[in-house]
């Protein structure tokens, strides 16, 4: 090909790539300037202790939430989570029923059931073609209910080596927090590395295209769905192991927590945009704030407001970006 | 033509604008006469709409002034530009696909009852006889999703004229428009004239140019090149000043061997098309015409696999197969490049590399991890081959200029390295030096066996590049010609009627299949 087309464009043009970055400054930034702040106004926060506790009851939410990151990234939203892992909770007691033989059972019993449920959520969104919002409205109600039928009292129990299993320290850390950061590295990986990721960011950023791009568009969202319940599933196997019984209160709130951790870390509620670090700063920042407000004995009912007031301020932050 | 006055209605003076190191307009003037055409041409990426969304306000220039009746102004606001009578049409729509057509054209102006309610039979009424007066035959109601783009044009106009304008911008009307909305379009920018109204218009096509304008200004890499009556120059200088060298408008020859039966069509039928029967060689190119809205899409998303078939079949290099989605096409070597990219041909908001890796991730995995560097060689080759304009793989391809935008299109595909291609449209909003660097390619692409499906609006075009062409007319086949027999003439008939001309009795059937 001759080359007509030669206009002069340096080559330090990077803005739309650093563009996409500016969220992560912000809350990465907001983090510190939190951490510096709780510094400076308790001695009781900067401790190992505190820390690795403000990290360790970020799993929770952290683990749901790249489940949550792959599905809203890929264009679509998961409501469900919360009731997820509430079902999960009380069906790993049953099953485990405080025996440890019955761990293997209870744990694979648990995931399969992310797996039932992340598929049929799939199903009705791609042959029945009913948008996903509403799918997982359905399902959100449907596993509460059917959790609140279980029982409306904790039930069952975690077998010991379970609830050890919260306190189980690996080095200076705990073993459940190890246990996230692994399973956020490889779904990094996974997004940023693997067909399959750059495909979530394809289906997200434009399905159209990507169906005539040849992407296989259903398989993509069956991936996606299946991996949001099941790592509810598995939040659902951790809460356990903190609880100790199957109590059916947990999760209540976390498909809207998980949502604004998302959001929080810059992944567009469009999908296509946005990815795991941001995320792990939204939950990350989240944590934070919930054990300062504690720290420094400021009222509960603040974190809800303040949090909100963070989602608000963070998203118009991110959209002034390209304007000018 | 009109009389040229010496009434400058605007200069804009010494404008720059740079998006973050990428210089898209330097010191530019540009002004304008009242009451005339004023063309405005350049390469892709020239900086023709960077500089008149500054004029429309949608863009704020780093430096310089704008001149407009008489009044200076560093900045203008978009209201500022639209109360003052400037209006634009952009290269994209800006179209609402689920409000009617009436309630598009009063987007921000709904008209009113006394009690401050929504007027919507006033607001229908008058859009019935604003497009009645542009001559458009459109239902006002009818939700703007369901036009063909072609119309969506039609009601952004009379959406730029249904309040009283001094100015008008339309960047690229035409590229969607042919036939008749585009002899509507022209008559339109005729009466605005005789009304004093001034008009930029920006186009690829020169013809048109040279058919509507009086002057014309020419950008290159954000400058200015010069600004000329349009009777003071040939095309083949304006040209030169666009590409900066001469350039020979001829369409690179076919070899004329045509070689295996590469893919069979059989009685194809779907919502849009109707018992389509055709058959395309390797190393041929096969050009579809026919009218807007004849079928010829809805025969390329049939044959991708991206309608679903009523009845017909497929046989794709000997073997019948079963083409159920766009998945199954692209494995079975097929490509097709969509007539609308923004919406159909490219993920605006991601970065060009995985634009135009998406199509061959598989090949550029190893075990389960994509391979950088056989990602990065794939782009660097796409890049050499279309020589597209960008100042890193890594930017999204929305900042790109449609030439280029196009280019990573035909990159996503030709990296799948397909034998059987289908392009729809495919020099839309492509500036003439990129207009044959593309039929050059597509020439190397039939060389190496490729078989080429080309349906275009642009009778040069078709009548250049094809081998044979087939015309469509209501979801149809019409009829089919030879490239010693075709005519525009001929083409025409068919598209238009259905039937050939007088002689041509044997396009009554019209299916090449034996
Ligand atoms: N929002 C933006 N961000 C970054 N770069 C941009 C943006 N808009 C335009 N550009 C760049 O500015 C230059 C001029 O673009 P512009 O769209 O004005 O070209 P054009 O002459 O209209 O081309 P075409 O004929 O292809 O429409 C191009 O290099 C383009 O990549
Ligand atoms: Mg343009």
């Amino acid at each position: 090909m001759t080359t007509t087309l030669t206009a002069a464009i340096p080559p330090e043009a990077r803005w739309s790539a650093l563009r996409r970055h500016i969220p992560y400054l912000i809350v990465y930034g907001l983090i510190l300037a939190l951490g510096i702040y709780g510094t400076l106004n308790s001695d009781r926060f900067l401790t190992d202790r505190n820390l690795l506790n403000i990290f360790r009851q970020s799993v929770f939410i952290g683990t749901a939430a790249i489940g949550q990151t792959l599905v809203i990234l890929s264009g679509g939203i998961d409501l469900s989570v919360g009731s997820m892992v509430k079902v999960s909770v009380l069906v790993s007691a049953l099953l485990m029923n405080g025996q440890p033989e019955n761990i293997g059972v209870a744990v694979v019993a648990t995931l399969g059931l992310g797996v039932v449920v992340g598929a049929a959520h799939a199903f009705l969104i791609t042959r029945l073609k009913v948008a996903p919002f509403i799918v997982t409205l359905g399902t959100y109600s449907i596993l509460r209910g059917i959790a609140y039928t279980i029982s409306t009292t904790p039930i069952g129990r975690a077998a010991p080596p379970v609830v050890q299993f919260y306190d189980l320290k690996v080095g200076p850390v705990y073993a459940l927090i190890v246990a996230f950061f692994v399973l956020l590295v490889v779904l990094m990986f996974v997004l940023r590395r693997t067909r399959f990721g750059r495909y979530i960011y394809a289906v997200g950023g434009n399905e159209q295209v990507a169906r005539l791009s040849g992407i296989p568009v259903n398989r993509v969202k069956y991936g996606v769905y299946i991996l949001c319940s099941v790592l509810a599933a598995l939040t659902g196997l951790f809460a356990l192991s903190r609880s100790g019984v199957g109590d059916p209160n947990i999760g209540d709130g976390l498909e809207l927590e998980t949502i604004s951790a998302v959001v929080i870390g810059g992944t567009s509620l469009f999908g296509g945009r946005g990815g795991l670090i941001g995320t792990l700063g939204g939950v990350l920042l989240l944590g934070l704030i919930g054990n300062l407000l504690v720290v420094l004995n400021v009222n509960q009912w603040l974190r809800d407001l303040i949090e909100g007031a963070i989602i608000v301020i963070a998203v118009a932050l991110y959209k002034q970006k390209g304007r000018q | 033509m009109t009389e040229p006055t010496e009434d400058i209605i605007l200069e804009m003076r010494n404008i720059s604008k740079s998006f973050a190191g990428v210089h898209a307009l330097r010191d530019v003037s540009f002004r304008c006469r009242r009451g005339t055409v004023h063309a405005l041409v350049g390469e892709n990426g020239a900086g023709k709409s960077t500089l008149m969304k500054i004029l429309a306000g949608a863009y704020v220039a780093d430096s310089g002034e704008i001149v407009y009746k008489g009044r200076h102004y560093d900045r203008l606001t978009t209201r500022e530009a639209l109360d003052s009578g400037i209006a634009i049409i952009y290269q994209e729509l800006n179209l609402l696909p689920y409000m009617t057509v009436a309630e598009n054209i009063f987007l921000g102006r709904e008209p009113r009852t006394s009690l401050g309610l929504l007027d919507s039979k006033r607001m229908n009424a008058e859009a019935a006889s604003l497009l009645n007066r542009l001559g458009v035959n459109l239902n006002v109601r009818r939700l703007v999703g369901e036009l063909t783009v072609a119309r969506q044009q039609m009601v952004e106009i009379a959406r730029a004229l249904s309040q009283q304008v001094d100015m008008i911008v339309m960047d690229e009307p035409s590229a969607i428009l042919a036939g008749h909305e585009l002899e509507i379009l022209f008559s339109i920018i005729e009466s605005l004239v005789a009304q004093n109204v001034t008009v930029v218009y920006i186009s690829h096509r020169l013809d048109e140019v040279f058919q509507i304008a009086d002057e014309v200004t020419v950008l290159k890499d954000g400058r200015v090149v010069g600004t000329k009556p349009l009777e003071a120059l040939t095309r083949s200088q304006l040209i030169q000043m666009m590409v900066g060298r001469p350039l020979d408008e001829v369409f690179p020859k076919s070899r004329g061997h045509r070689g295996e039966t590469a893919l069979v069509a059989q009685h194809l039928t779907t919502d849009a098309i109707n018992d389509v029967s055709l058959r395309l060689h390797s190393g041929e190119i096969v050009g579809v015409a026919g009218m807007v809205g004849s079928g010829r899409t809805e025969l390329a998303r049939a044959l991708f696999g991206a309608d679903s078939l009523r009845s017909g079949s497929l046989t794709i290099r000997g073997e019948r197969r079963r083409v159920s989605s766009p998945n199954a096409a692209v494995r079975l070597g097929m490509a097709l490049v969509p007539e609308d990219r923004k919406t159909q041909g490219l993920f605006m908001e991601l970065p060009i590399r995985d634009n135009i890796t998406v199509t061959i991730l598989d090949r550029i995995t190893r075990g389960a991890m994509l391979q950088r560097r056989l990602e990065a060689e794939a782009v660097q080759k796409a890049r050499g081959e279309l020589a597209i304009v960008m100042a890193s793989d890594r930017q999204e391809v929305q900042d790109l200029s449609g030439g280029n935008q196009q280019k990573v299109v035909l990159a996503k595909w030709l990296a799948t390295a397909p034998t059987v291609v289908i392009l729809d449209e495919p020099t839309r909003g492509i500036d003439v030096g990129a207009k044959f660097e593309i039929y050059q390619l597509m020439r190397a692409l039939t060389d190496r066996g490729v078989a080429i499906l080309m349906i275009s609006s642009e009778l040069p075009e078709i009548l250049g590049m094809s081998d044979r062409i087939l015309v469509m007319h209501d979801g149809a086949i019409a009829g089919e010609l030879s490239r010693e027999e075709a005519t525009e003439e001929k083409i025409i008939h068919l598209a238009t009627t259905g039937r050939g001309l007088a002689e041509a009795s044997e396009t009554q059937t019209g299916q090449a299949i034996d």
